[in-house]
């Protein structure tokens, strides 16, 4: 076989398998999407939450926008994506969910696309999600942009989700979100 | 024969692409939103309701609940490479929206052709393509055996033109209708998709078509059951070199390098856009049903 060929077949297979592992590298940097479930508690540490479907690995966020690569810092820095494509019913009994975002100043976006009906008022899936089942189709993101004011400040955004049960008012899990700037600094100081 | 000329003599081609964008991309996305009244679907219907690698890479990583969870996506992945084996690429080559914006780009910027991408050799192209198809479904092997650790991750949802493409649909349409998607934010993997897609493989490459040659998971297999199928005697594309007349002119409307130095065609490459066959003056290349002439 024609060595060109082969070298063109060897050189496309190792650019598409260093693509899967950048993309690791990418999702470390740049965090977007994290499982939900209910009831979790208070996650102030990384906890795998275990039930009829899969284990779920609920973990507080932080986003640090100074460990963004240099073509997200040049094109989009101040644009913070999170979202879930998982929110799970872990417990025993149906629950209406309500998504409440706390402490938050910074202008953000709801994006949200479900099989489930979803109240963009009251934040709320307004159908009661069963022990077990999972909110189905869902594509939920948040667009947090940062005002300039506040891109060199060490922490832009201190608060966290609360999934609260909407009938009771009982907060079923909370995950707290930061997005910081030059987390390894602060850590050290 | 000048652009308007092409333009005229593919005039069904580039009307099928409006559609496609029409059936497949919000705010329009009528099939979706077809299928989503029938099934009593409430989500926002979006191309992602089409995706064109994900179902690939359950296929490959042997994920069947994913493919029974998800129907709607599997059924169009198994309808478009089922049609790709008895009709050719035909997805590709008439009615992926996004195909058709990075063909439509590099149609619309008057680069000069010195400086654009042409690879002219047919065998070096398809290793390129079939080095990525290969790299891909070994991604997804490894990660269905288990054994892609925390080192190597799916290169779907991150990698994604369609995003990009419904991203910028909302940008542009949301003022129109409701839409899913979001222009605001931009990950470094959507930069480089954006780049990869529409800058190099629009504008800078030959024909317009860099994304679905070199990183379109969904073309690469299509193209390996239209191979199988025109050597069946499938509807394909045929060449008869006693009418060539070997003016070059469908290599010059190819718009996946897909004709090979002898002018017969590549049928790993070709996606049955008929370009070609428009173009060629002595009737060299045809459309053909049934064994006679299939491709050896
Ligand atoms: S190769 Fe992929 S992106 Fe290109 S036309 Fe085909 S499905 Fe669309
Ligand atoms: S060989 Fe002809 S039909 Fe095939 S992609 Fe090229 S121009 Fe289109």
């Amino acid at each position: 076989m024609n060595k060109k060929v082969v070298i063109a077949f060897l050189f496309m297979f190792l650019l598409t398998i260093s693509t899967g592992v950048y993309g690791v590298i990418l999702s470390n940097t740049e965090p977007t999407l994290f499982w939900f479930a209910v009831p979790a508690g208070n996650i102030t540490e990384p906890k795998v939450l275990r039930g009829p479907g899969p284990p779920i690995n609920l973990t507080p966020i932080k986003v640090d926008i100074d460990r963004f690569t240099p073509l997200k810092k040049f094109f989009n820095p101040n644009v913070v994506e999170i979202g879930t494509h998982w929110i799970y019913n872990y417990g025993k009994k149906p629950v209406i969910l309500r998504i409440e975002l706390i402490n938050c100043t910074l202008p953000v976006k709801w994006d949200v696309s479900a099989n489930f009906p979803f109240d963009e008022k009251t934040h709320t899936f307004t159908k009661p999600l069963m022990p077990g089942q999972r909110i189905d189709g869902l594509v939920f993101h948040w667009i947090f942009e940062i005002p300039p004011e506040l891109m060199n400040k060490p922490i832009i955004y201190q608060g966290g989700v609360k999934l609260i049960d909407a009938n009771t008012g009982e907060v079923l899990t909370f995950i707290p979100i930061e997005i910081v700037r030059g987390e390894l600094m602060r850590g050290g100081s | 024969m000048n652009r308007f000329e092409i333009l005229k003599k593919n005039k069904w081609r580039y009307i099928s692409f409006i559609i496609g964008f029409l059936l497949l991309v919000s705010p329009f996305a009528l099939l979706i939103r077809l299928e989503f009244w029938i099934t009593g679907n409430l989500a926002e219907p979006s191309i992602h309701y089409a995706c064109l690698r994900m179902p690939i890479g359950w296929i490959f990583r042997g994920a069947v609940n994913y493919l029974i969870s998800r129907p709607e996506m599997t059924a169009f992945i198994i309808g478009v490479l089922g049609l790709s084996l008895f009709l050719g690429p035909i997805f590709c080559g008439w009615l992926c929206p996004v195909g058709a914006v990075s063909e439509a780009i590099s149609r619309i910027i008057p680069l000069p052709n010195k400086f654009r991408i042409h690879i002219k050799d047919t065998n070096i192209t398809s290793a390129l393509r079939y080095g990525f198809f290969a790299g891909y479904i070994t991604i997804y092997i490894l990660i269905g055996l288990k054994l892609s650790g925390d080192w190597i991750g799916s290169i779907c949802c991150r990698f994604c033109a369609s995003t990009i493409l419904q991203n910028l649909a909302a940008g542009i349409f949301g003022w129109l209708l409701p839409t899913y998607g979001s222009i605001e934010y931009w990950g470094t993997a959507s930069i480089i998709v954006l780049i990869s897609w529409l800058i190099i493989g629009g504008i800078f490459t030959y024909g317009g078509r860099g994304w679905c040659l070199f990183f379109c998971p969904l073309g690469a297999f299509s193209n390996l059951l239209y191979k199988v199928g025109a050597k069946l005697g499938f509807y394909r594309i045929t060449y008869n070199k006693d009418k060539c007349s070997h003016c070059k002119k469908c290599n010059l409307v190819c718009p996946m390098w897909a004709i090979k130095s002898d002018h017969s065609v590549e049928t790993a490459l070709c996606i049955n856009c008929k370009e070609c066959v428009n173009i060629c003056p002595t009737g060299a290349l045809t459309m053909k049903w049934g064994k006679e002439n299939a491709t050896k």
